[in-house]
């Protein structure tokens, strides 16, 4: 038995039927075609699969699709025009924080909850916000300068325009 | 013209993958896709009485249902042909896949996997190393004598490579000693644990199959789906998506024939995709539990006079590509120290448990931190300050390695005296439960056959085509890099096609940290081809000497005549009316160094270590006396790499390397009932967070070598998880007064060592 599925996917009104069990991750990836968030776990422990659901970064390999009816999603695929990165996945670039890149999606995903939501904090708060995602390659060091350095920007082009 | 070596630059794949396009093997779509699911044994030993596929065959969705009887009866493996692709009469570990299903759904095949009916008769299944190389003991390969091997292994029952390696005589070394000391350290069994789980996706036109696949080895791969299902190497086509790590997991032929078996049964596409817990118990290629004896004489002024090592692998049901780590394992017992009388054996064991093998730094991380461990031990025996110790024992230019090859540089103390600078050793203003823990070690370059093509195109941009396969660490990024200094270019002028075995030529994989060593120097060979046929086009254009021209900043111009110049462009499509601006290259391996073998037995496929590189990591750590539970708050790590061609990427791997070897010190081991594992999952198993991880200091110091890689470089992937869970059990050891002497050390094993003392001193 399916049952109807709207949502705002990166903007854009989505409608799908899905089967109650389907996780959001699987509805994302095989039904509306986004694989941008990946499938470590299946079990919130990797956090590869961190997208948005109203501005807040969740496992959606561990949330059900249709808990996510009447919302606003946001995926990896969601954050920028491939042409012009969001300052995070530019920091990320060029301080070398992306390595075999599958944890990537989600580390911006979990990167950009924390600055929407708190543009000056400090590597502390940097290093909570990561704690969800496991990265193998790099060992966190370069990830969490970018984000600062991420940060840092932002707060930068606030002052200058605000 | 300013060199583009040791320049920052930003990867050429960086941007697909901040953005979420980079697409990995279980991101591609696929017209009637079906979905792959194996049924494993779920039992450590059992002989096989009956398995009935009839009912799942006959399921909804079901395409294909397959087991050893749809399998060519071929026993493969890299050193010892001991496996099938499918369990035949019996299984031997929990992981052992017995059948395999596609289906329309994973549900579908899951759901059909447990309606396959299989009888067993259980039996009492061989867990312990020590218990297995009795004679008394049964076997987990009763056929074992009628394997085919590798030339050179030598084996004996539950024993699947066995070496010895001796220096000197050890028994005078040892009447020469003031003191002798003998230690026994054990380590559990620890994982790769790569992000992205396996996957596999098949696909059949004719009598060619098409898979891709999250392999680190295509090449190896793709001769491993060829050998098993008995077809030519040139009806396979391996091709690697982007891959989402590896870390040694997804080295050696692994599902690719299962699942083009389904899918030529099925006449659809199939995929296969491993969920987490498959990852712990079926990807038979972890890092070997161990225990590792040592015992070493030292005189009253702290030299080194003798060791014996005995190392046991648990190797698990199956050889796979074990002996990497037997025969490495066996070069770490002395460390990069002077020990002029050594006799080491080293047993790789078959037991009923998930196989073991080459995970990065294979036979590293343990062995150096039971030598380094020692090493501390012996200090304090001889009163010596651990780093003053070190200084007294380690190798220098001039001396003899363990197979007595001669140092012709060595950084080692280099390194020992940096890293304690950085880290002020021996550390003050400690509050309770903190201390500095050393480590030092060594690790080599691994010389191979590896090829490249180099092309220019008519818009002035160059191609790379290569063999080589990208892990993540960047290497095959880099090769943009060596073949842009060549050529007077930049490096994001270059794209580049690879890991796909129809287009770049062979390469071993992303195994080794050879990527760069060997890899590279093939791409400048290549691109040295295409320069001189660049130089020749160019000067016949502006009419001037080939030997008078340049190649600068994308431009092929006169010497000191700047207006005299032709951007690379212009040649290039020019020379599409004549002779093509392409070239190829195989490099040249280096060969090992002069080494002496005598005395010693068994393969030893690493006899020398070639361009040998040194480091030293400082721990500090924080023990917890209530709870056992230890923090590392700060990490120095001091390495030698040769020449630094991406200090970015260099640092990358070295912090990268450091934080994994942290997990391995404090958190990371399998913990077994029996025969079945307990956490395998994130949740039992955990790794090193964002918010654990402490800061690294990261000194890359540099020892050109002539017999190296490209500009002197050095293979750098490995050694950096090498030495930091050695450094931080001489700290844990040094702040809790007592040593623990079995990797991880958790907290449960520092409480029961700091409770035994108690007991002890009561």
């Amino acid at each position: 038995m399916k049952y109807p599925l709207n949502v705002r996917v990166n903007g854009v009104e989505t409608s799908v039927d899905v089967e109650p069990h389907r996780s959001l991750l699987n509805v994302l990836r095989e039904d509306i075609g986004l694989t941008g968030p990946k499938e470590g776990c299946d079990d919130s422990e990797c956090g590869a699969c961190m997208v948005l659901v109203d501005g807040r970064p969740v496992n959606s390999c561990s949330y059900l699709a249709l808990q996510t009816d009447g919302r606003e999603i946001t995926t990896i695929e969601g954050v920028s025009e491939p042409s012009c990165p969001h300052s995070i996945q530019q920091a990320l670039l060029e301080e070398g924080g992306v390595q075999c890149g599958f944890c990537t999606p989600g580390i911006v995903m979990s990167a950009k909850a924390l600055l929407d939501a708190n543009p000056s904090c400090d590597e502390d708060e940097v290093r909570l916000a990561l704690g969800g995602n496991l990265c193998r390659c790099t060992g966190y060091q370069k990830i969490v300068r970018a984000v600062l350095r991420a940060a840092e920007q932002l707060q930068d082009r606030a002052g200058t325009t605000g | 013209m300013t060199s583009l070596i040791g320049q920052k630059f930003v990867r050429g794949d960086g941007l697909e993958k901040v953005t979420g396009q980079a697409r990995y093997t279980a991101d591609l779509a696929f017209t009637g896709l079906l979905h792959a699911k194996f049924l494993y044994a779920e039992r450590a030993r059992a002989r096989i009485v009956d398995i009935d596929i009839t009912a799942a065959r006959a399921m909804r969705g079901v395409h294909a249902v397959v087991t050893q009887a749809d399998a060519p009866m071929v026993r493969y493996g890299m050193f010892v042909k001991d496996r099938t692709l499918f369990a035949h009469e019996v299984v031997r570990f929990e992981g052992e896949i017995v059948a395999a299903v596609a289906a329309e759904t994973p549900e579908q095949a899951e759901a059909a996997c447990a309606a396959i009916r299989v009888v067993y008769e259980d039996l009492d299944p061989i867990l312990d190393v020590e218990e297995a190389l009795k004679s008394s003991s049964p076997l987990v390969h009763p056929d074992w004598k009628s394997y085919q091997t590798q030339n050179g292994v030598e084996r004996g029952p539950n024993d699947c490579g066995h070496m010895t390696s001796v220096k000197g005589d050890v028994e005078a070394g040892f009447a020469e000693a003031d003191h002798i000391l003998t230690e026994t350290y054990q380590s559990d069994m620890a994982h790769a644990v790569p992000i992205e789980p396996h996957a596999v996706v098949a696909q059949w036109q004719g009598d060619k199959v098409t898979i891709w696949s999250t392999s680190q080895v295509p090449f190896p791969a793709r001769a491993g789906v060829a050998e098993t299902l008995q077809i030519p190497q040139s009806n396979v086509r391996l091709v690697v998506p982007h891959l989402g790590g590896g870390f040694g997991g997804k080295c050696d032929f692994h599902f690719e024939a299962h699942v083009a078996l389904l899918a030529r049964q099925a006449r659809r596409p199939v995929r296969l995709v491993f969920t987490r817990r498959e990852e712990f118990v079926a990807t038979d290629k972890v890092r070997h539990a161990s225990k590792i004896e040592l015992t070493t004489g030292v005189k009253a002024d702290g030299t080194i006079t003798a060791r014996r090592a005995r190392i046991l692998l648990n190797s698990g049901a199956y050889c796979g590509d074990a002996l990497f780590t037997t025969e490495i394992g066996l070069m770490m017992v002395a460390g990069p120290y002077r020990v002029p009388n050594l006799h080491a054996e080293v047993h790789t064991v078959y037991t009923n448990r998930t196989p073991a093998g080459s995970v990065r730094a294979p036979g590293g991380p343990e062995t150096c931190w039971a030598v380094e461990q020692h090493t501390d031990e012996l200090a304090r025996r001889v009163g010596l300050d651990p780093l003053e110790f070190r200084r007294r024992n380690l190798v220098q230019a001039g001396d003899t390695g363990q197979t007595g090859q001669r140092f012709i540089s060595s950084s080692a103390k280099e390194c020992l005296e940096r890293a304690a600078e950085i880290a002020g050793w021996p550390g003050k203003d400690f509050a309770p439960g903190e201390a500095l823990g050393i480590a030092v070690g060594w690790w080599f370059s691994l010389p191979a056959s590896s090829g490249a093509y180099v092309k220019l195109n008519a818009d002035g941009t160059g191609t790379i085509v290569t063999g080589a396969q990208e892990n993540g660490s960047g290497s095959v990024m880099g090769l943009a890099t060596l073949a842009a200094e060549e050529l007077g270019m930049r490096p994001d002028q270059f794209s580049i096609v690879y890991q796909d075995t129809e287009s770049g030529p062979f390469d071993l994989g992303s195994a080794g940290s050879q990527t760069t060593f060997n890899n590279g120097r093939a791409v400048i060979e290549a691109a040295g081809e295409v320069r001189t046929k660049l130089l020749r086009k160019a000067a016949e254009m502006l009419e001037a000497a080939e030997e008078d021209l340049e190649l600068v900043d994308g431009a092929a111009r006169v010497r000191g005549v700047p207006s005299k110049a032709l951007p690379i462009a212009s040649v290039a499509a020019a020379s599409q009316t004549s002779s093509l601006l392409i070239g190829s290259g195989s490099g040249n391996p280096p060969s090992l160094p002069e080494h002496d073998l005598s005395g010693c037995g068994g393969r030893l496929g690493y006899s020398a270590f070639l361009a040998p590189s040194f480091f030293c990591h400082i721990a500090r750590v924080r023990v917890d006396e209530e709870t056992g539970t230890v923090s590392v708050p700060e990490v120095t790590a001091v390495h030698e790499f040769g020449r630094i061609l991406n200090p970015l990427g260099a640092q990358g791997q070295v912090e990268g390397g450091v934080i994994q070897s942290i997990g391995m010190a404090v958190l990371e081991g399998s913990q077994y009932d029996g025969g079945r594992q307990l956490n395998p999952g994130l949740l039992g198993y955990k790794l090193i967070t964002a918010a654990d991880a402490p800061r690294v200091n990261v000194e890359l110091l540099e020892d050109p070598v002539d017999h190296g890689g490209p500009h002197g470089a050095k293979a750098v992937g490995e050694p950096p998880v090498v030495g930091t869970a050695a450094a931080i059990g001489n700290a844990v050891a040094a702040a809790a007064g007592t040593r623990v002497r079995a990797l991880p050390m958790t907290a449960e094993r520092v409480w029961t060592a700091l409770h035994e003392q108690e007991g002890e001193l009561a």
